[in-house]
């Protein structure tokens, strides 16, 4: 691995920055493509065990509440750790530890502890349309992550208006989960849509529904970019080294400036991320981190489709673990909603406040 | 004929490629009736075949990526796709512009499935070498197998193979392969050559009956004595060990090949000691670089229609394309695949300008023409792999196809790949980005394209190296085509 010189972080932030290093380290790497080859296997949940004693289960929750009451920050920083080695996993802790945000408005200890019991994780779904028809839940939510019996699923339902904030869970009658084993990126957990014909809500949030969607949101939004910083670092690691070890036109391609100008790009792509993160982490606003989300997603995925073209051919095989990179960076980019979406997003936050 | 002769596909690609209507209007209308029906062909493997299982296929290949689905060969021999680079006078389909028809029908086949494709496309690779080295005394037996195995659907396939584990970009420059560590070497021994060695990522490699394979017959001078050779499945030491999990286009094998002590003999020589530089890479690169923009076109395309579909399907009440962020963004679409074809077709124009003179020349035709048993009596055959036969071929060739039209052509054959495969790979990218997490059919096949997409920046020459092919040829004059004379004197020490 090779540190980057000017990246300074105040003491609380490095201490945990190396102790997710070491987590990532020492229990995801070893598993990484286990656990990107079988879902729910038991080193999966060996690893969550661990993530969950480290406190990353309920990280965002005030400590009143269970929780382990860290800033956002902390879990990006964690986040970001976590993905360099498995970008699904760290996927995994977002959705289940941003499906507990709304909890803390609840004031619901009860549920952080039930959520956060480890097994099964709980998960954000904010893609799709669902609408809450007569206390009943219909509709379908789309690119939802973490789906295993029984988890607790958070639901931003479009209407009626003033009831935004919805639990359900898989197994409920009325959820059909449709799975689909073979998403593009983000393999670790098990990937599904959910079409919901008139099932029960779990929980519903009866105050504060806007402040808990936002935060939510703001969560998922700088966790995502988190988790491209990671992909954008671990893309860097694998391609310096590649560079520097493959011999080609009469010299270590890393010789080459057209490799060099690449990896050069890359280290710009993680600082602007990163910087991005920071600033966006100052401010309790979800613009600045869509804009951060964006930043960071976009410098991932050239980024990695940059590692794979440093690789050459071997980068296109699955054994490089660099193609994996590409294809979780896309996903980073193309969630929680379409880049464009995001982008209109950022101009109507301000919009709203003038 | 008749504008209305060629139907729905005619009107289409008139519509696509104003320049196949000029040359239907100035008179060339056999040829591109020709290409029309190749389409027209494509289409229909696209539409019977490649949609309807591409997705599944794909699956398969990841949970079973050994597993190699020889429908896709038998469907290509009903189509007649494995002879689209064997002259019709030896039975098979090559057009007269038989570059453009190999371009068509990549851009088609790809708009279905890149990897289907790719199985296809990698086998006319393989030919490619025996056809234009001239190879003619193996003509009859191997590409009239071919056309023999297209007729009963029952697929005779070949490779190209010149990467090496340690030598990929190496090989494809003569400027670099004089520095590339090599592992695959051919000894001149009595009568032939020994192999030994391997190559990697040779796409049908583990199918092919017949592989065309450069290597040096000396290592430490390997530009000199690059040489092409043709090995056929059975060689004793002769092997396929493995094949790779790819990214995408996975419906295609990557495979290893692997020498162990393989005797080739001496009429396995394509073209002669030495020119493999020339004659067995920059040749084949010229005129098949162009095609990879035409995959990558495809692959552009596939992504388009399926994003085109995605986007005029009414969900929640709303249709995306009403939206500006999708018009704008499809407009721009639009734009890179027809940018990219107007690349890949000035490749294929020229290319089909040069080697349709060899083809339409009265030698070549003559020789065609003749009964195949007087080309393959004993004596003809014997006189056609020797030295002299070579000889003569060559001069022929030389006659008709000079250097300075290769080097131009590589370099537009190169212009052709990186542009096109890098607006593929940012379409994909692109439209994904405006799909963002919608559950749908269409999102998993724009999702397969932007997998299949990024091999096009990879094979057949990275880009990098591509770009410095451009740089060589046109602003440098540096790299040129040069042919060396047949038999030079000391290519084996
Ligand atoms: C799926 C697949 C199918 C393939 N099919 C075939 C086939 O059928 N037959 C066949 O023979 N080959 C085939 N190939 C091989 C392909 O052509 C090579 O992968 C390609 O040429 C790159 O070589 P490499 O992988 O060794 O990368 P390298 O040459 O090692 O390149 C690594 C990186 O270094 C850069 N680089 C290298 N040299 C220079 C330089 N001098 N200046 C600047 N940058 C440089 C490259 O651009 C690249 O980014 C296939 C490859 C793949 C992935």
């Amino acid at each position: 691995m090779i540190a980057i010189p000017w990246f300074k972080e105040s003491k609380q932030y490095a201490v945990l920055r190396s102790n997710a290093m070491n987590f990532a380290a020492s229990e995801l790497a070893p598993v990484a493509d286990e656990l990107e080859n079988t879902v729910d296997s038991p080193a999966f949940w060996k690893v969550v065990e661990k993530a969950g004693s480290m406190g990353m289960l309920a990280a965002l929750v005030p400590e009143k509440l269970g929780g382990e009451g860290v800033d956002p920050y902390s879990l990006c920083v964690a986040l970001e750790e976590c993905a360099v080695e498995s970008a699904g996993f760290a996927a995994a802790l977002l959705f289940h530890n941003a499906a507990l945000v709304p909890l803390i408005y609840a004031d619901k200890k009860e549920l952080v502890e039930e959520f956060s019991s480890g097994r099964p994780l709980a998960t954000t779904a904010t893609a799709g349309k669902v609408d809450l028809e007569g206390e009943r839940l219909r509709g379908k939510a789309t690119f939802v992550f973490n789906v295993l019996e029984g988890c607790p699923v958070l639901l931003f339902p479009g209407s009626p208006a003033g009831h935004e904030v919805v639990y359900v869970k898989s197994d409920y009658p009325g959820v059909e989960a449709k799975k689909d084993p073979y998403p593009l990126g983000w393999r670790v957990s098990s990937f599904a849509s959910l079409e919901l014909a008139g099932a029960e809500p779990y929980f519903k949030l009866k105050e504060f529904q806007r402040e808990a969607k936002l935060s939510t949101e703001r969560a998922l939004y700088l966790g995502l970019a988190a988790i491209s910083v990671g992909i954008a670092r671990k893309s860097f690691e694998k391609a310096y080294a590649y560079a520097r070890q493959r011999y080609q036109g009469g010299k270590i391609i890393i010789e080459h400036q057209a490799m060099r100008m690449m990896l050069a790009r890359m280290l710009c792509g993680i600082e602007e991320g990163k910087a991005a993160i920071r600033r966006a982490c100052e401010v309790e606003e979800l613009a600045p981190a869509l804009i951060a989300w964006r930043r960071a997603s976009n410098n991932a995925c050239q980024a990695a489709m940059d590692g794979v073209q440093i690789h050459g051919g071997y980068g296109y095989m699955r054994d490089y673990g660099m193609e994996r990179l590409m294809r979780d960076a896309k996903y980073c980019q193309m969630f929680p909603a379409s880049e464009e979406e995001g982008l209109l997003r950022i101009l109507e936050m301000v919009e709203e406040r003038c | 004929m008749f504008h209305k002769d060629l139907g729905e596909t005619g009107k289409r690609l008139f519509r696509d490629f104003p320049v196949l209507r000029m040359l239907w209007e100035s008179g060339r209308k056999k040829g591109i009736a020709e290409l029309v029906e190749t389409v027209r062909r494509a289409e229909e493997f696209k539409r019977n075949y490649a949609l309807p299982y591409a997705l599944e296929l794909d699956k398969r290949m990841e949970e079973e990526p050994e597993y190699f689905d020889w429908e896709i060969m038998r469907q290509a021999c009903r189509y007649r796709f494995l002879s689209i680079f064997i002259p019709k006078q030896l039975g098979g389909s090559a057009g007269e512009f038989m570059v453009t028809n190999t371009s068509l029908l990549m851009d088609e086949l790809c708009s279905g499935c890149s990897g289907m494709a790719l199985a296809i496309g990698a086998h006319s690779l393989g030919v490619a070498p025996l056809v234009t080295s001239g190879a003619m005394g193996h003509w009859d037996r191997i590409l009239g197998e071919i056309v023999e195995g297209e007729r009963k659907m029952e697929p005779v396939t070949m490779a190209y193979a010149i990467t090496e584990p340690s030598a990929g970009t190496d090989v494809e420059e003569p400027e670099f392969l004089e520095v590339a560590k090599l592992s695959l070497e051919a000894r001149k021994v009595q009568g032939g050559y020994v192999l030994n060695g391997r190559k990697c990522f040779i796409s049908g490699g583990s199918e092919a009956k017949y592989v065309t394979v450069c290597a040096a017959l000396d290592k430490s001078r390997p530009l000199e004595t690059w040489t092409t050779f043709l090995v056929e499945r059975g060689m004793k030491g002769f092997s396929s060990p493995r094949v790779e999990l790819k990214m995408g286009q996975r419906a295609s094998h990557a495979a290893e090949l692997l020498f162990e002590d393989v005797f080739v003999p001496d009429s396995h020589v394509l073209g002669y000691e030495g020119d493999g530089m020339a004659n067995g890479i920059l040749m084949i690169m010229a005129a098949s670089r162009g095609p990879v923009g035409a995959i990558a076109t495809g692959i552009a395309r596939s992504a388009f229609e399926h994003f085109l579909r995605w986007a005029k399907t009414r969900r929640n009440g709303k249709r995306p394309i009403d939206e500006d962020r999708i018009r704008m963004n499809l407009a721009d679409f639009w734009g890179m695949i027809q940018e990219n074809r107007g690349l890949y077709m000035s490749n294929a124009m020229l290319g089909d300008s040069i080697f349709g003179k060899v083809l339409a020349a009265p030698v070549m035709v003559l020789t065609l023409s003749l009964p195949s048993f007087v080309r393959t009596n004993k004596v003809m055959n014997d006189f056609l792999n020797s030295r002299y036969g070579k000889a003569m071929v060559n001069a022929i060739m030389r006659y008709y196809i000079k250097d300075e039209d290769i080097t131009q052509l590589l370099e537009t054959a190169s212009l052709a790949k990186f542009s096109c495969s890098d607006n593929a790979m940012e379409l994909c990218s692109r439209a994904l980005n405006l799909m963002g997490p919608d559950d749908s059919e269409e999102r998993r096949w724009v999702e397969k394209a932007y997998r299949d997409a990024k091999l096009t920046q990879i094979y057949e020459g990275t880009n990098q190296l591509n770009r410095l092919v451009v740089n060589n040829v046109r602003f440098e004059e540096t790299l040129k085509v040069e042919v060396p004379r047949p038999f030079k004197k000391g290519v084996v020490s």
